[in-house]
């Protein structure tokens, strides 16, 4: 070990916590670590949303022969998204839950006086969700196929689910840490899952919105779950297209990019 | 700011709302030092600390740490530093071994090299045999050992060790005493160590800054500090009754000093030579001595003679 040099203080790269690949992987890994480690956390996201998917398709599956019901030959079918949406909310809080139990033992601030980048330190935390929205998108259509649903674009539309799952599970974890890293605590990352929940059931997730009329029209349309609901789900019951793709990516990836920057401001703001 | 020093500071303020957690401090620590800043629960170490690892933003004042200033330049100040903060900041559900490797990429280490060094510093801190167990099932102890470890895998210029032994027992106290020592003698490791333990302050820190309130109340080496005291601390036990008298009698041979419920305490003007003395005028006086004793000047007096108490947590007085 060395000893103390004489430095002048300069703005020279050394003083910037630069992105650096390294950092984010090792991230990455513990994120993805912890998820495996702790089976109460993806086992729930992965059997709740599937469970939840069989009673609604039990209890609404006469419902596709009502006038303006999209035509699908399975209730599965038209609720595949909104499950996929549904398990990433299930999956994706588990983020911000680390990022309080990390806060409260500590370990935050061992992270925090590492010389990585912000943003990286962010990204890394939220690989794990990301990889097990993807697991969740695989099981799911995997499972839904098997029970009678159809995927009308095929391999290409579940690529399409699994990039707008893996952006929206971003999105979810991002809001999470938000949370926790305003607060440091686990019960106001848990308390703000209903939150989610509510703008699942206000958008057409499980029931399209003109069917409904009403308030509950007027809500889902302008919820922005609707519109990403919307084009994953024609992916799923018509065909691959590229416009929705881009339409159902885009509206994901927006969300992603403004809650990592909340994010990040969020740990930045740590330090004042 | 340009500096000579692993650690500076000037006028190091720190403010939550109404509250002033650290006041105006300063601090010089020279290179290959063991600094202890000594004080009791609150008074304002870990903010400090805090500010001088870039965790906190101080509200005025500056620090520079390895000769980077810690708002401008924080990245250079946490590529430079180690640091252990209270309470073992570790991730229960990770090995030790995979905790240590994560934390020498995160310091930009590559893997390879990260793995032999890893290895070798669990070694050094007696965790071998668990490296590949989950940190949950590792004792107070263990834990504390492995956070050194995590401090120490960058080979970092300056440690910062935020109460490292509190919670712990007798043997692993010592051993973490052995392991700081053995940093700062073989590696020449500057260390700022906080503590409310005297005798850790006393044992380990070459100097010390004695905080209370919010500001550095003494500052200096452990000796000097204590020989400034001045006379030796005569405690005496008495009865309830005559302790009002004991301490009118005491009094003419010195200054009063804080001490416990039950017990008078002054500094004995002309130390050991006139034990004698007060004796026999207690014993004139017709008051029977429960107990008495005479201490040189300890941490503890400096503490009690800077702020008029008694150290929390430390030994009475």
């Amino acid at each position: 070990m060395s000893t103390t040099a004489t430095v002048e203080a300069t703005g020279d790269a050394a003083t910037r916590a630069v992105f650096r690949v390294g950092p984010v992987a090792a991230m990455a890994r513990r994120s993805i670590r912890s998820i495996v480690r702790q089976p109460q956390v993806w086992v729930p996201a992965i059997v709740f949303p599937m469970f939840f998917s069989a009673v609604s398709s039990a209890a609404f599956d006469r419902t596709r022969s009502l006038p303006g019901f999209p035509e699908v030959d399975s209730f599965l079918t038209f609720i595949l998204p909104a499950t996929i949406i549904q398990g990433v909310v299930f999956g994706a809080t588990a983020v911000g839950t680390d990022m309080a139990i990390d806060m409260e033992n500590g370990f935050a601030d061992r992270l925090r006086v590492a010389p990585v980048g912000r943003i990286g330190l962010m990204l890394g935390r939220l690989a794990g969700v990301m990889v097990l929205a993807i697991v969740q998108t695989v099981v799911f259509s995997t499972v839904f196929v098997v029970a009678g649903a159809s995927i009308a674009g095929g391999l290409a539309s579940v690529f399409g689910l699994v990039l707008v799952s893996c952006l929206l599970a971003g999105a979810i974890g991002s809001f999470a840490l938000i949370v926790a890293l305003r607060t440091g605590s686990v019960e106001a990352v848990n308390g703000f899952f209903p939150i989610l929940f509510a703008a699942l059931f206000l958008s057409s997730a499980f029931f399209p919105p003109n069917l409904a009329g009403g308030w509950f029209e007027a809500v889902a349309e302008v919820n922005p779950v609707t519109w990403m609901i919307n084009p994953s789900r024609r992916l799923v019951i018509t065909e691959f297209s590229m416009s929705d793709l881009i339409q159902a990516t885009a509206v994901s990836f927006g969300f992603m990019a403004m809650m990592t920057a909340g994010a990040v401001g969020a740990l930045r703001g740590t330090a004042r | 700011m340009v500096t000579q020093h692993p650690v500076v500071a000037e006028g190091l303020t720190r403010r939550f709302d109404d509250l002033v957690a650290v006041d105006h401090i300063d601090l010089e620590i020279q290179s290959g030092e063991i600094f202890g800043f000594l004080g009791p629960n609150g008074a304002g170490k870990s903010t400090t600390v805090r500010m001088l690892t870039t965790l906190l933003r101080p509200t005025e004042g500056r620090a520079a740490v390895a000769g980077y200033d810690v708002v401008s330049q924080s990245g250079a100040v946490r590529a430079s530093i180690g640091v252990a903060l209270q309470d073992a900041a570790i991730d229960p559900i990770m090995t030790g071994t995979e905790l240590v490797m994560l934390q020498a990429v995160l310091h930009g280490i590559p893997r390879s090299v990260a793995a032999a060094r890893g290895a070798e510093l669990l070694e050094r801190v007696g965790l071998t045999a668990a490296a590949d167990r989950r940190v949950g099932t590792y004792s107070g102890g263990m834990r504390r050992r492995l956070d050194l470890a995590l401090s120490l895998v960058h080979e970092p210029t300056v440690l910062f060790l935020d109460e490292p032994t509190t919670g712990l027992d007798p043997t692993s106290r010592s051993a973490l005493w052995e392991e700081v020592r053995r940093l700062n003698t073989e590696f020449g490791t500057t260390v700022l160590l906080t503590t409310q333990y005297l005798e850790e302050a006393d044992q380990l820190a070459h100097r010390i800054a004695i905080i209370d309130d919010a500001k550095i109340v003494r500052e200096g080496e452990p000796a000097e500090l204590k020989n400034a005291v001045g006379d030796p601390t005569l405690r005496i036990d008495v009865k309830r009754e005559d302790l009002a008298r004991t301490s009118e009698i005491v009094s003419v041979f010195g200054d009063e000093r804080p001490a416990r419920e039950g017990r008078v305490a002054v500094g004995l003007r002309g130390g050991a030579s006139r034990m004698a003395e007060v004796v026999r005028s207690l014993d004139d006086a017709g008051i029977n001595i429960v107990h008495m004793e005479l201490d040189a000047p300890s941490l503890d007096d400096v503490f009690a003679e800077a702020t008029g108490r008694r150290l929390e947590g430390a030994v009475e007085g």
